[in-house]
């Protein structure tokens, strides 16, 4: 017989984590921005990104995108660290040991909560070593100058830097469409860099359909 | 809050209330002390209220395996909870956006609809064993808004 009480986690139900009201806490006398844990959350205007983009290239020119990624692979491997702790700490069950399904509920909800848009995971090239992530709204595209090319490097280094963690092995990520240059959304794929690299000279001539082609083929 | 209470609210600098909604704002409280009566009912009998509907939702169905079932009885704990809150706050908004969204997400991934519906019919069955009919009706709104998301099938995404 199932036992309801035994369904309880210290006569809890956990459900959602990253409730955008519920997670986000402010004191606005303080000028301060918390988590519910009490860590301390920053609010970047949008004057800054567009300053770090513009600063970035003045500075370094085209090694940017580098830099970028490179920020958001550092930003990336904490995120997960910290993300993990919080899942863990709420769900009393460490990530590993989570369903995927629910894993991934809590990232989507984590990424709108933060502001940095909603993120899906698409899985049809899965089996060819591939995970497609889709991200809509993102103030990283939105407020990036435009270009010719997809300009989310920051994003690109976060998913990498948190799908290496996630699965132990040195993965890369490249976009292959982009919201500043008029997609419906932003498309990264990642996969291992041997396998992805041809990738990264087709993302300017080619559509994310004919780049999986290609590089699955 | 009720979002039309919580506007009122909103207006002591301008002027003072109007009649209809000192009126509003009168029958929230005067429902009060009604709504806390119910939703310490429902409190202190959760745990027998669901264990029996847990019971009852293995004897009809034999065949599901034992992880869906618990699966939707969480859910079910979880969204009688928010149910519950929400009557006391007199808020659909507050079910709805904290409970909702995200379970109806998990309830389509897991499939759980069919188990559900057997679940609501047996849980709605028990609670007006349970609680009286004034009480019941607080609850309701809260319940049939829950169950009548939850048990739509996977709609166009509207998280968007």
């Amino acid at each position: 017989m199932i036992s309801v009480a035994d369904l309880l986690t210290n006569n809890r139900i956990p459900s959602n984590y990253f409730a955008t009201d519920a997670y986000v806490r402010g004191d606005l006398e303080l000028g301060l921005l918390e988590n519910r844990q009490g860590d301390r959350l920053l609010a970047v205007p949008e004057t800054l990104i567009q300053g770090i983009y513009a600063g970035l290239d003045k500075e370094t020119g085209q090694a940017s995108c580098l830099v970028l990624f490179n920020c958001g692979r550092w930003w990336g491997k904490n995120f997960y660290v910290r993300f993990c702790e919080q899942l863990t700490d709420y769900y009393s069950v460490s990530p590993a040991d989570m369903p995927m399904v629910e894993f991934l509920q809590a990232l989507q909800q984590c990424w709108i909560t933060h502001g940095w848009g909603k993120i899906e995971l698409d899985q049809s090239y899965q089996h060819r070593g591939f995970l497609v992530i889709k991200v809509w709204n993102s103030p990283f595209a939105k407020l990036a100058p435009q270009g010719k090319q997809p300009v989310c490097f920051l994003e690109a280094g976060i998913l990498s830097a948190f799908f290496s963690q996630l699965t132990g092995r040195e993965l890369h990520c490249i976009q292959t469409t982009c919201e500043s240059l008029g997609s419906d959304c932003n498309r990264f794929v990642i996969g291992l860099t041997k396998r992805l690299e041809p990738a990264e000279t087709l993302v300017t001539n080619l559509d994310h359909e004919a780049i999986m082609q290609q590089i699955s083929s | 809050m009720h979002p039309q209470l919580e506007t009122i609210f909103d207006e002591a600098e301008n002027r003072y209330l109007k009649p209809e909604e000192l009126s509003l704002l009168g029958e929230y409280v005067d429902s009060l002390p009604e709504r806390l009566e119910a939703y310490r009912n429902l409190r202190d009998r959760e745990l027998k209220i669901m264990q029996s509907v847990a019971d009852q939702l293995q004897l009809e169905l034999p065949q599901e395996k034992v992880e869906m079932l618990e699966r939707s009885i969480k859910n079910a704990l979880l969204m009688l909870r928010y149910c519950a809150m929400g009557m006391l706050l007199n808020d659909e908004a507050f079910v709805q956006e904290r409970l909702l969204g995200w379970l109806s997400l998990t309830v389509q991934v897991y499939d759980t609809r069919s188990i559900d519906a057997v679940l609501y019919r047996l849980l709605n069955q028990r609670l007006k064993q349970a609680l009286n009919p004034r009480h019941l009706a607080l609850l309701g709104s809260m319940l049939l808004l829950a169950q009548n998301t939850l048990q739509q099938p996977a709609s166009a995404d509207t998280r968007r």
